[in-house]
């Protein structure tokens, strides 16, 4: 039954052998942090540039300081009033939801990648490789639902949900 | 379970990637851990610049010709050949404008916020098969690592309009953050479904597993990218990845007709050239996830060689799907933005998940059972 499924992911034959598992062997030490030093390399390029740039600009930019050129941009206004004020709490309880989901995806990364697998598997059926993980989607679908039913994800409220809230004691 | 072997085999087996051909190239491997380090930057210096170069195109000259084309107009056309010395010009134009910051201003927050946009956004290109050999790393963690790079740019994003003390930039700051957060989700949700495909988050691995052959249809094999696998994942991600990314129609936290330019009003200078080019780089970025993952990164008729060829063709192409849109589309209010995203993709993206998981699950399973499931759909 499953021996002759099509070969996925780890089972499938590995590209062709090159001389770089000898390479690789000869020098282990590298090996496992190889990746992370080239990450590494390109965060210090990826800062290099920035860097750079600023630094070109400091030597060739004008310094000109006039009165009011340095206050705050309000279509030609004179500015009114602080902007650290109160904004919005929509903005903070899709924050909220986002945490919950975004735990969600980092704990389905790992069955994603071992599902194939464990459905190759012998010893494990459709069922165990499937139903953990949509019973762990079911929850947080539940959740969804009520933050759905209670307006988290609601920009805006209609008039008839403002009078309800009013009349509620 | 013959595969538990292959599993614990040595973590890499595939083509050198360019750090190691650029050591053995130059002899530097010879030197131990510091010449790997200097073969790695050096790696690092290619990649970094090849970006940068594709930036500058794309940002004063590429942008401006594509949106005169759409709106029937000559753009640039004065300096150089086609105009294009306008990236030159437009350059140094910008780096050379007196750079003024806000009375108010929230001084090291202020400053750091561009350096982050511009450097988060080179970050995910080190794990993108480029083609060609260019390829500066290849982690197990490979897609997973790309979707938290892309992400730290919200950091900046909304450090950059909180810094500022400006009200626009405050509001186009805390747009941009409830737009990333709410599109990342789908986002990767969608990804994932790819993942189940090919059963790794390493990038190599993906655009491996894309090269084989789906169908052969008048003697022309269709290879087996996952845009052609699973269409409506790769719809969900394109559109998904639009939203990531802050241009049209999901365009609000820059929205020019209601917040003059969002969290990027108070920058000029090299700051505002930084978060442009943050914005250029993540666009690309993105462009580079959906070849990877959907399109069979560097895969393309030709020798390998014309890798990194497809590779760049891919990623402008989506580029000019972006620019399109900009030109196309109108853009959505933040309380229509929040519910395509929190009621629509997300929705879309979780039944996406779980169909794909059920269908291979089944496929993978049992055909006879399969067999049953197809008559009672079609019947």
């Amino acid at each position: 039954m499953a021996a002759t499924t099509r070969p996925v992911g780890r089972n499938r034959p590995k590209r062709k052998e090159s001389t770089l598992i000898w390479v690789r062997f000869q020098r282990p030490h590298v090996t496992e942090m190889n990746d992370w030093i080239a990450i590494g390399a390109l965060a210090l390029v990826g800062l290099l540039i920035p860097l750079a740039m600023m630094a070109v600009s400091y030597l060739i930019r004008p310094s000109v300081p006039e009165m009011s050129k340095r206050a705050t941009y309000e279509s030609g206004e004179v500015p009114t009033g602080g902007t650290r004020i109160r904004f919005n709490i929509q903005y903070y309880m899709v924050a909220l939801l986002f945490v919950v989901f975004d735990i969600e995806t980092v704990l389905l990364f790992p069955w994603a990648v071992t599902y194939t697998d464990a459905l190759a598997a012998e010893e494990y059926g459709l069922l165990h490789a499937l139903g953990p993980m949509l019973l762990f989607v079911a929850i947080l679908v539940v959740g969804l639902a009520w933050a759905w039913r209670n307006g988290a994800v609601q920009w805006a409220k209609t008039p008839g949900q403002v009078e309800t809230e009013v009349d509620r004691p | 379970m013959s595969s538990a072997v292959s599993t614990l085999a040595p973590l890499q087996v595939g083509e050198p990637l360019l750090p190691e051909r650029l050591g053995e190239l130059t002899g530097l491997d010879q030197l131990g851990v510091g010449g790997e380090l200097i073969a790695a930057f050096i790696g690092a210096f290619i990649v970094g610049n090849l970006m940068l170069a594709m930036t500058g195109v794309a940002g004063p000259w590429a942008k401006r010709k594509i949106t005169a084309a759409f709106t029937d107009r000559y753009a640039v056309n004065r300096i150089g050949p086609f105009g294009l010395l306008i990236i030159v010009a437009d350059a140094v134009r910008l780096l050379a404008k007196e750079n003024i910051i806000p009375e108010d201003a929230d001084r090291p927050a202020y400053d750091l916020a561009p350096i982050i946009v511009a450097s988060s956004a080179m970050l995910g290109f080190a794990v993108i098969p480029m083609g060609s050999g260019i390829q500066l790393a290849d982690p197990e963690v490979g897609l997973a690592y790309v979707f938290a790079t892309a992400g730290i740019a919200s950091i900046g994003l909304v450090m950059a309009g909180y810094a500022s003390s400006n009200k626009y930039s405050m509001i186009g700051g805390l747009r941009a953050v409830a737009q990333n957060i709410a599109y990342e989700i789908p986002l990767v949700v969608t990804g994932l479904s790819v993942v189940i495909f090919a059963g790794t988050l390493q990038m190599s691995e993906i655009v491996a597993a894309q090269a084989e052959t789906l169908i052969t249809i008048g003697g022309l094999d269709i290879p087996m990218w996952y845009a052609f696998v699973n269409p409506f994942a790769f719809v969900l991600f394109v559109a998904a990845n639009v939203a990531e990314i802050g241009r049209n129609p999901f365009d609000i936290p820059e929205a020019p007709t209601e917040i003059v330019a969002g969290y990027q009003t108070e920058y000029s200078s090299v700051y505002f050239v930084l978060i442009y080019l943050g914005e250029f780089l993540h666009i690309f970025l993105g462009g580079a996830i959906i070849a990877t993952v959907f399109l069979g990164g560097p895969a393309g008729p030709g020798p390998a060689e014309l890798g990194i060829v497809w590779f760049i063709v891919k990623i402008w192409a989506v580029f000019l799907f972006t620019q399109w849109l900009r030109s196309a589309l109108p853009r959505v209010r933040i309380d229509q933005l929040i519910e395509i995203g929190w009621k629509g993709m997300l929705v879309l993206a979780f039944a996406n998940l779980v169909l794909t998981a059920l269908i291979v699950g089944l496929l993978e399973a049992d055909a006879d059972l399969t067999l049953t499931m197809l008559t009672v759909i079609f019947a």
